[in-house]
């Protein structure tokens, strides 16, 4: 941060006005579009670039810091894809990646290092990402021009969020002013977002079909595996049950101890300890320890136990107001 | 439970081996960085969170303390000493965990034993999921390390490492294999690039051991896009990664599947009586593309159901938990395990075919120990076979006696 203000103290000049305004820019389509434009002119678009992350940095806003980040990679990823192949190894080069030209007689372009690919790919959801899904040889994975520009996007997302994982003390005036503008902007936008907070009851009908075997496996009493509570105790405190209420859907287990119950369902709720608050494991994590059951229609769509939830929620609302009528 | 005097017993033989084989326990690379952890003898507890800046700083603590079990993180820590939260994480080993007690083997565990905890019934095999008596859930296990239950894990193993040297290329020099001192293989991988791989990364290494959530589409099993239901080809033998496992567990299956085996995986009647008459046809498919397209009527459908069962034979049943968890302890090399006074021992890769728990991880080899042996199976140590022992005072070499002590089956009768 102490580089970047040099920088902004030297830009006094013509340019300035534009460099500024520019940056501002990125940020207001980041909020309204979530995608932020091509480039005019390459000078300001690089000196723009370090602006707009103090800019967003100085919101200190997680949600917009990730939107932010998420409106970069996508800039660089759609010009990615027009580039060649010699583009995109140095590209992917700059982020220290170990990348060759596919050598195999395949429908590949690159072979990249594994742990390249995963740093990368665990966030990605289709199945052709996952790594079993892959041709894997001798530590590299094969990828077509396409896959590996859609990995770049997701390294340059999360080199944008790491920038952005700090703290500005001051910010000049007049940034200080651009910052609160868009603060106020990204407060409009949220507001539309946010008409679907989720209610303060328990809503059981809606829970996934992992929790809901678990929720009735703890209630009979039977023993839960150490991931299996972990989920069901994480889901319920996210969705607003209360550490009283989690620790009575345990009593009935053979070796129920109140005070350790307590103990754990207060940490992982956030009032104990690290003040950290959990939560569940996604989808593909509690498959690959067996705690999904199988999958229903609504699973087929969500990629954590919570998304289910507030997806049902959702639909059960939408049913609401027609069955008052 | 064993009494006191067994316990006693079992550890002043431990001291006895810390202090002789010192120099034989390695220490793990950056053993400043890690964290250790005891299992104690009396107390039952483990005593977490201690470092040591070199191995001899271990030894004394072990010296002073004679734990059951000694463990160390496989977490490199800033600060090892500190809480958990504060620690500092700065990487992890990548440790596999491939242990009789979580996969099916061909023994059926017969030799294991359980005794319900709440009513006190008490059976053979593994321990069921409730007590068929009264319902309860917890269980004492005693459980046995079969040369079945070790041939089947070792095979495991194997796997494992053909897949971390093929397919992720680790070079044999990176992936360490163990003994795990009870009824299972460690496999670790320590080179710096995987490191700092996260929980998420690691679960992909995991399901791709596994091979699950693997989708046959992505390995040559599909459809063409012109004629509907029509095989394009399928992976072949000679295919790298998942393809060219497919294919060979496919013949595998192929070559011996009985009637029932293929009923099992859920094929109809006549794609049964179609492969069983064809399977001179689909082996010869070996030669050229494989079986796929060689036999009219066998739909995608089926090979499907075919190939799950192929990546059964072919993926390595390790523990999910263990390699996701960047926090975990795992026994330290050269110390012994307090289930069977046997070591976890290090085995070159090239010699894994040919290691032999009860010959080469003894860590006891002089003397002899009389004991009171409640219940015994046959059971063999080096190139001695015991057993059955039921109820019976007899002298035993030390190893072959704090295997049953340490397990609980006998009791000290005065050592000599």
């Amino acid at each position: 941060m102490q580089e970047l203000s040099l920088k902004i103290e030297d830009l006094r000049g013509s340019d300035y006005e534009r460099i500024v305004n520019r940056a501002e820019e990125r940020v207001k389509e980041a909020i309204l579009d979530a995608k932020i434009s091509e480039a005019r002119d390459v000078e300001v678009e690089v000196a723009s670039f370090p602006i707009a992350v103090m800019l967003v940095v100085a919101t200190a806003d997680l949600p917009l810091k990730r939107r932010y980040a998420l409106s970069e990679a996508k800039r660089v990823s759609s010009l990615l894809r027009n580039e060649n192949e010699e583009k995109i190894m140095e590209i992917a080069g700059n982020f220290k990646w170990k990348i060759k030209p596919a050598e195999i007689d395949m429908p590949y372009a690159f072979a990249l290092d594994f742990t390249d690919f995963l740093r990368n790919s665990t966030v990605l959801r289709e199945s052709k990402w996952k790594l079993v899904n892959r041709l894997v040889l001798k530590g590299e994975v094969y990828l077509t021009l396409y896959e590996a520009a859609r990995l770049l996007e997701e390294e340059v997302r999360r080199h944008v969020e790491e920038r952005l994982d700090t703290k500005v003390d001051t910010l000049p005036e007049e940034l200080t002013r651009r910052m609160e503008r868009l603060k106020l902007l990204w407060a409009e936008k949220r507001g539309q977002r946010q008409f679907g907070e989720l209610p303060k009851d328990v809503v059981n009908a809606a829970f996934p079909p992992c929790i809901r075997s678990l929720y009735d496996a703890a209630k009979a009493g039977r023993r839960l595996s150490h991931i299996g509570r972990f989920s069901l105790t994480t889901f319920l405190v996210n969705i607003g049950m209360s550490v009283d209420e989690v620790v009575d859907l345990f009593r009935n287990v053979a070796d129920f101890n109140e005070r350790m119950t307590r103990y754990q369902v207060e940490h992982i709720a956030g009032e104990k300890g690290s003040r950290t608050k959990y939560i569940p494991p996604r989808c593909d994590t509690l498959r690959t320890h067996g705690v999904c059951p199988g999958m229903d229609e609504t699973c087929k769509r969500v990629r954590h136990p919570l998304a289910y939830y507030r997806r049902r929620i959702r639909a059960v609302r939408r049913k609401a107001p027609a069955e008052q009528k | 439970m064993s009494s006191a005097s067994s316990l006693n017993f079992i550890q002043r033989k431990f001291a006895e081996y810390y202090k002789e084989h010192r120099s034989e326990i390695q220490p793990p690379p950056a053993v400043e960085k890690r964290e250790f952890g005891f299992l104690m003898f009396k107390e039952k507890m483990m005593i977490r969170h201690k470092s040591f800046k070199d191995m001899d700083e271990f030894a004394s603590f072990v010296k002073r303390v004679t734990p059951s079990n000694v463990y160390y993180s496989s977490a490199y820590y800033e600060q090892p000493a500190a809480e958990m939260d504060e620690k500092g994480w700065l990487g992890a080993d990548l440790i596999f965990d491939i242990d009789a007690d979580h996969m099916p083997t061909p023994c059926g565990k017969i030799h294991d034993r359980w005794v319900c905890g709440n009513c006190g019934m008490a059976g053979k095999g593994p321990k069921p999921e409730k007590c068929p008596a009264c319902g309860g859930q917890k269980f004492d296990e005693k459980t046995w390390p079969c040369e079945v239950c070790l041939s089947t894990t070792k095979e495991e193993a194997r796997k494992l490492i053909d897949l971390l040297t093929e397919d992720f290329g680790l070079s044999p020099k990176e992936v360490r294999v163990f003994f795990s001192g009870h009824r299972g293989y460690h496999v670790q991988v320590e080179s710096e690039q995987i490191r700092l791989l996260d929980s998420l990364a690691r679960r992909e290494i995991v399901d791709y051991v596994l091979g699950l959530g693997l989708d046959a589409g992505f390995h040559g099993l599909e459809y063409t896009g012109t004629k509907r239901l029509q095989l394009q080809a399928g992976p072949s033998l000679s295919d790298p990664g998942w393809n060219g496992r497919i294919a060979k567990g496919t013949r595998a299956f192929l070559l011996n599947a009985s009637r029932q085996e293929l009923e099992q995986i859920g094929l109809k009647k006549n794609t049964v009586n179609l492969i069983l008459k064809s399977k001179d046809v689909l082996l010869k498919g070996w030669e050229k593309q494989g079986p796929w397209l060689a036999v009219k009527g066998i739909g995608v459908g089926s090979w499907r159901k075919i190939v799950e069962k192929a990546i059964e034979t072919q993926s390595s049943k390790i523990d999910t938990v263990v390699t996701t968890d960047v926090h975990r302890l795992i026994r330290l090399a050269g110390t012994l395990h307090g289930k069977t006074g046997l070591t976890k021992t290090e085995i070159p890769i090239s010699d894994l075919e040919h290691f032999d728990p009860f010959r080469d991880a003894v860590a006891f080899k002089k003397g002899a120990v009389t004991v009171f042996v409640s219940e015994a199976p046959k059971f063999r140590v080096e190139n001695e076979v015991y057993g059955p022992i039921e109820n019976r005072k007899v002298e035993l070499p030390t190893a072959a006696a704090l295997l049953l002590l340490c397990k609980g089956l006998a009791e000290t009768a005065g050592a000599k």
